[in-house]
């Protein structure tokens, strides 16, 4: 199901994530690959599990197997297409694909570059940009490739991209969103955010484009995992409190620490925007927790 | 002007076979000011290979100051009439010059053996005499009538032409934290002249077929055509 019909009903729109396994699903069908296994505990939680796209540009099974399997096994998936490694020729088929495979939710995205992952010597592809990637699914919906070929059996997908809140300048990021709304972007998943003044600022900023926004999530394993983020992960920002909270338990109580701090920032945040995307790294049986401490049904 | 960098030594002398007769050919032009194939640079490479064993027939950097190598007719004469001896002594041409210029002394000496001695990194500003920086990828696409004069192409890491990624932290590149975002630079550089509005419009995808190899131009006073695998595109400079 498409997440804009969710959309259009009013849901507040839950979703979660995985990240495809490095290394090919077993031909044993009984067999689930890790990601699967980790979608499973979403399943009756979420509406939908984003799949990654060679995250972080680290090469893994592609998402869009993953996104099958997913589908096979019930949950809705939201392909993750990125531009990292395709041209216009193979993000159009790849589109095509997906879509000729029953997927009805895209994320598009730029992607990581090839310097952060494990193939740096890789060429970089970036043929064109998230904008004009969406512009380009766009006009697969309407029956033109684009070259301006007409198409047959035009694909019809949710069309989801993402936006970073903790932007600065963040003008020049909403400038960027608005051009990908007019693209054709349909909702948006924001990158993680952890402080709710910051969050609000960007609302009250972008809530005239009238596009469902969902609060990005990332999860706080551990006081090391957050200062990684901190350190590493670019556009990202924790601030030390939440660091100090999420130190101040013991190892073994983690895990409801951490439902606990996303959960109360949810709950914060929820009545400015359209649903919550929860990216649990791994950690996809605390979702359920965080939903309760956010008081989301 | 092309920023070029010599190659190691090591690696220089690994591909000069035993016996074979070398002569060394710089460039006045890009190479001196990169210090990678100027007259100094020059004469230093044939002691350097001479140290090492090899056989140097001669060597120049055909002058004066500020020419290039790779003008054709004039690197021809200096190697066929003026160094006429020591280049029909030779086996081969050691080159301390950008890719064209390696191309130039092909052309130059009638399809002689070439060895490159630099790596031709980039088409760069010479910003001070110590310090050439690029800012401009030779895309053929033009569009930074959009964004100031600044070309994400090249100050984008991923070259992107509707704005920025969500990675800059602190107005620094997700690539390399040392780097600032591209697209901070434009969008700061037209906040200050006032002119926010050029970001506004859609920038459709490149033109790639622009920017496919090889490309040439003929040029005359009066116009000039651009030739690519995307067409000719000839252009007057009278009307």
């Amino acid at each position: 199901m498409k997440l804009t019909t969710l959309f259009e009903k009013g849901e507040f729109v839950i979703t979660g994530e995985v990240g495809p396994i490095k290394g090919a699903i077993h031909r044993d069908k009984s067999i689930e690959p890790s990601c699967a296994i980790e979608a499973l505990h979403l399943n009756q939680h979420v509406h939908a599990v984003n799949v990654t796209d060679n995250q972080s540009a680290v090469m893994r099974l592609g998402s869009l197997a993953a996104s099958v399997r997913l589908k096979t096994n019930g949950i809705e998936p939201v392909y993750q297409l990125t531009c990292r490694d395709r041209n216009r020729l193979a993000l159009q088929s790849d589109l095509l694909t997906a879509y000729s495979l029953g997927i009805d939710n895209v994320l598009l995205l730029t992607g990581d570059h090839i310097q952060l992952g494990d193939h740096k010597e890789a060429k970089p592809v970036f043929d064109l940009d998230s904008v004009q990637l969406i512009d380009m699914a766009k006009g697969l919906k309407r029956g033109y490739d684009i070259s301006g070929s007409r198409i047959e059996n035009y694909l019809d997908m949710a069309f989801g991209a993402v936006v970073n809140p903790n932007s600065d300048p963040l003008e020049l990021q909403i400038m960027k969103m608005k051009k990908k709304i007019e693209a054709g972007a349909q909702f948006f998943q924001t990158q993680a955010v952890y402080d709710v003044k910051v969050f609000e600022k960007f609302i009250k900023k972008v809530e005239k484009f009238n596009c469902p926004i969902q609060v990005g999530i990332v999860i706080l394993k551990s006081p090391q995992m957050a200062r990684f983020m901190n350190k590493n992960v670019s556009g990202v920002h924790v601030p030390e409190e939440l660091i100090d909270e999420i130190g101040s338990v013991a190892k073994e109580d983690r895990r409801k620490k951490s439902a606990e701090i996303a959960g109360r920032f949810v709950k914060e945040v929820k009545s400015m925007c359209q649903g919550v995307h929860i990216m649990p790294l791994g950690w996809t049986d605390v979702v359920p927790d965080i939903l309760e401490h956010a008081q989301i049904n | 002007m092309h920023a070029t960098i010599q190659k190691p030594i090591g690696e220089i002398v690994k591909h000069i076979q035993p016996n074979e007769k070398v002569f060394v050919v710089g460039c006045n032009n890009c190479a001196w000011k990169c210090y990678s194939g100027g007259d100094d640079e020059t004469e230093m490479m044939a002691k350097r290979l001479s140290d090492r064993g090899i056989e140097v027939t001669g060597y120049t950097a055909p002058g004066p100051k500020g020419m290039s190598l790779c003008k054709l007719d004039h690197t021809r004469k200096v190697l066929m009439e003026e160094h006429e001896e020591e280049v029909k002594n030779a086996d081969s041409f050691l080159i301390l010059g950008c890719g064209q210029g390696v191309h130039t002394v092909i052309d130059a000496t009638d399809g002689g053996m070439v060895h490159p001695g630099c790596d031709t990194v980039f088409g760069g500003e010479t910003v001070s005499d110590t310090h050439i920086e690029e800012f401009c990828s030779l895309c053929g696409d033009c569009i930074i009538e959009y964004t100031g004069g600044l070309c994400p192409m090249t100050l984008c890491a991923k070259q992107l032409l509707n704005g920025p990624c969500g990675g800059a932290e602190d107005g620094h590149c997700e690539v390399d934290p040392e780097r600032p975002c591209g697209w901070i630079l434009i969008y700061e550089r037209l906040k200050k002249l006032g002119r926010l509005e050029l970001l506004d419009p859609y920038q459709p995808p490149k033109k790639n077929s622009k920017w496919s190899r090889p490309r040439s131009l003929e040029v005359s006073p009066t116009e000039a055509t651009f030739c690519s695998i995307g067409g000719k595109v000839t252009v007057s400079n009278q009307d």
